[in-house]
């Protein structure tokens, strides 16, 4: 662990922050998120999507590609910390950079809570004291703990060392792809995956359900964007390790789920509660298990199962608690960013006088993980809850309930980022793009040639439609997650009234110094030379068609 | 209770491309593409290596080099080039070229000890040998030609003031005529000069 704190230079001036990440550096940040969803995820759309679990992947995975391929010409063309949320800032307008960023904070706040309990749920694995459904009151009590332990933590601003975030991600690399290597080779049998998919196909509300739970699987992508402003060469680096981290994770969520479909396991699945014989799938995606469906199916690889079950769970765990903390860690940054940006009130930017670290947004945001946690776990706390979310929410409670609001607010945000997309392809053409999404449409807008991003366009389609199965399908998302961004719009309206800012339309920026600075800061000089004649040809261009029809 | 684990054919393909498909991935993306700044930093990292193929000190009454010895070793060292240190003795012209000077040879000796225990400290092999010339810079000059030296490496006294060549004549003379690199250290004002050790001569082995 090392210790780190926002220095903040003179009012007024960024805090400036070391470009000391390097390939593997980045790679291990977006891993170190990303990685870890597979460990949450794959238990629920097993349980959620059955025999069409690894269709349910593809076609999220289809969509995280675009998403990802979004976000690497982005973080290309803006390296800058923000991600998403100044992405949208930018592409849209302050508004939209609002609700963008209000969802992103959504996906974080749910990030601390989702990813704390999965890691107590692999920890129960060698504690069995530690197990949700046996012991519920120890589990809430632990994951809370959990929470309030990272808050403190960075507020005094100790957090993992990038050295250490990239050693668990390149060991997790290693694991996974060890786990999968020999799955295949001694469990895998095809026979068993056609059997599966035929007899286990479900119902178009399931597999919707399951598509939108596969999305949660791809989420964390953002962290590389988070991480642009630090990363050593950033346009040609980021990517690289943007693209194969899409590659890395969706081979590793197709191979997981059309493993668990055709695994013949190496020692016998026991009965379900009701004393049936049940699937290898069904065991995984089993209330039990479907918190660390990982580490339940390592253990069922036959002789490397023998050595995954000693060391995954705790792997896992490490793995989940620094996605956790990337959350804490990220939604004080992201309100720091918008805070300064006059997105949220000043507050946000408040820093600690001793430890320099945005305390009152960590305390904020951990408060409402705490409160997400308690909504979760209430159903197994109380009968009288429990009845009641029987009721209304289907009965959707612990973990199911806290991925379907992170689904939401990563269907949210990425609907933003591909609009956005747009918008700067067809406003700000002059920005040099290392790295531009395939398939594009060379037409001209506003009297300047630029390319229209059909990919976006299928990827906001794709998301657009994941983010309508999780209204259908999910009885929390559908309620929690525009009530989130409802409340969020409404605060913001009031903020920037009273503070006489434009309500609705955005204050005036200086893109372009803007833009200038950026690449200047990022060491991009070839870059900035790039944009620095663009612009001045776009000038001429703007100056020769006013001079013309005279 | 352990169940029967049989490779299947497709299995061991999904998983040789598992493997591969991971591999070939994470390959490519530590490989990025280098910039122009990077690829001059390469050549020049490339240019230094062939350039140091081999490095001379050189010592003389008038050349003082001794502070210069462990950088040229540490130099040698890491780009694994030949070291050689040579004294150059200058007669005068009114004795012939051969002639005895003993003093000056001792103190020759003992320089070249200096140096020959400094290189093998850091473990680089050194020759050492002593020379008598005419001049000290035509010596040096002729050493470097004999022995196609890509550095020269040369110490001075840091003088307190102007004497029209206050690096001294010899060093002036080599670093203008030279046809490699001369690296002419100046010992700095705080600094000690190193004394050779005082060693006999049959303690000295060549």
């Amino acid at each position: 662990m090392s210790t780190t704190s926002v220095s903040m230079k003179a009012a007024g001036d960024q805090p400036e922050l070391r470009r000391s990440v390097t390939a593997w550096g980045s790679f291990a940040w977006g891993y170190s998120d990303v990685g870890a969803d597979i460990f949450v995820g794959l238990g629920l759309v097993l349980g959620a999507a059955a025999g069409a679990s690894n269709v349910a992947f593809l076609f999220a995975g289809l969509v995280y590609v675009c998403v990802g391929l979004a976000y690497t010409e982005l973080a290309a063309a803006y390296p800058v910390a923000g991600g998403g949320q100044y992405f949208v800032f930018r592409g849209l307008g302050d508004i939209f950079g609002f609700i963008a960023g209000w969802a992103v904070l959504l996906d974080f706040t749910i990030d601390i809570v989702l990813f704390a309990w999965s890691c107590i749920d692999y920890l129960s694995k060698l504690l069995p004291v530690l197990a949700f459904t046996t012991h519920p009151w120890t589990h809430f009590a632990v994951v809370f703990l959990v929470i309030v332990g990272l808050a403190t933590l960075n507020v005094i601003g100790v957090r993992e060392s990038s050295a250490f975030n990239e050693i668990v991600s390149g060991l997790d690399v290693v694991s996974e792809t060890a786990i999968l290597f020999f799955g295949f080779l001694f469990a895998f049998r095809p026979e068993i995956l056609i059997h599966t998919m035929s007899t286990s196909w479900p119902s178009t509300f399931n597999l919707m359900n399951g598509v939108s739970l596969a999305i949660i699987s791809f989420v964390g992508l953002e962290s590389i964007s988070q991480a642009a402003q630090e990363t050593q060469r950033p346009a040609s680096v980021i990517p690289r390790t943007s693209i194969s981290l899409i590659l890395t994770i969706l081979i590793f969520a197709l191979a997981y789920s059309n493993l668990a479909l055709g695994m013949q396991p190496w020692h016998p699945i026991p009965l379900d509660a009701h004393g049936h014989p049940q699937a290898l799938w069904q065991y995984l995606g089993s209330e039990d298990n479907n918190g660390a469906a990982v580490q339940v199916l390592a253990s069922l690889v036959p002789y490397y199962g023998a050595i995954a079950a000693l060391y995954v769970p705790l792997l896992g765990a490490i793995l989940l608690l620094i996605s956790s903390n990337s959350g804490v860690f990220g939604s004080s940054r992201i309100a720091y960013a918008m805070s300064r940006a006059q997105l949220l009130p000043s507050i946000f930017q408040r820093v600690h006088s001793k430890f320099r670290t945005p305390a009152v947004s960590i305390a904020i945001f951990c408060g409402f993980a705490a409160l997400e946690l308690l909504f979760a776990a209430l159903p197994s706390l109380s009968k009288y809850f429990n009845g009641v979310y029987a009721k209304f929410f289907h009965g959707e409670n612990g973990i199911t309930f806290l991925g379907d609001l992170y689904a939401f607010g990563a269907a949210a945000s990425y609907s933003f980022v591909f609009l956005a997309l747009i918008s700067l392809r067809l406003n700000d053409p002059d920005s040099p793009r290392k790295f531009k999404m395939p398939l594009n449409i060379p037409m001209r807008y506003k009297g300047r040639r630029v390319e229209f991003p059909v990919v976006a366009v299928i990827g906001f389609l794709g998301i657009g439609s994941i983010l309508v199965f999780t209204m259908i399908t999910h009885a929390i998302g559908r309620i929690a997650g525009p009530s989130w961004l409802l409340i969020g719009v409404i605060c913001y309206l009031i903020y920037r009234k009273r503070k006489g800012y434009p309500v609705f339309r955005s204050r005036p920026h200086d893109w372009r110094a803007q833009q200038m600075k950026i690449l200047q800061e990022a060491g991009e000089l070839e870059l900035m030379d790039e944009y620095v004649a663009n612009v001045k040809a776009s000038d001429a261009r703007a100056a020769a068609a006013t001079q013309s029809p005279s | 209770m352990s169940l029967e684990a049989e490779p299947h054919l497709i299995g061991v393909v999904l998983a040789l491309c598992v493997l591969a498909a991971i591999t070939a991935t994470l390959y490519w993306m530590l490989h990025p593409p280098t910039t122009k700044a990077e690829q001059a930093a390469r050549e020049a990292q490339t240019e230094l290596a062939e350039m140091l193929g081999s490095v001379i000190i050189i010592f003389s009454k008038e050349i003082h080099s001794e502070h210069m010895t462990a950088l040229a070793v540490r130099i040698a060292r890491r780009e694994r080039a030949q070291l050689l240190a040579a004294y150059i003795i200058e007669v005068p012209l009114t004795l012939p070229l051969r002639a005895q000077m003993e003093e000056e040879e001792r103190y020759a000796l003992g320089v070249l000890a200096t140096a020959e225990a400094i290189a093998r400290q850091k473990g680089v092999e050194i020759t050492t040998e002593t020379i008598k010339a005419r001049q000290v810079s035509q010596g040096a000059l002729d050493l470097a030609k004999r022995h196609d030296a890509h550095m020269i490496v040369l110490g001075s006294y840091r003088e307190g003031k102007y004497s029209g060549a206050p690096l001294g004549r010899a060093i002036e003379n080599i670093s203008a005529a030279a046809e490699c690199d001369v690296l002419i250290g100046v010992q700095g004002r705080k600094a000690v000069v190193q004394q050779p050790a005082r060693v006999a001569p049959e303690q000295i082995s060549y």
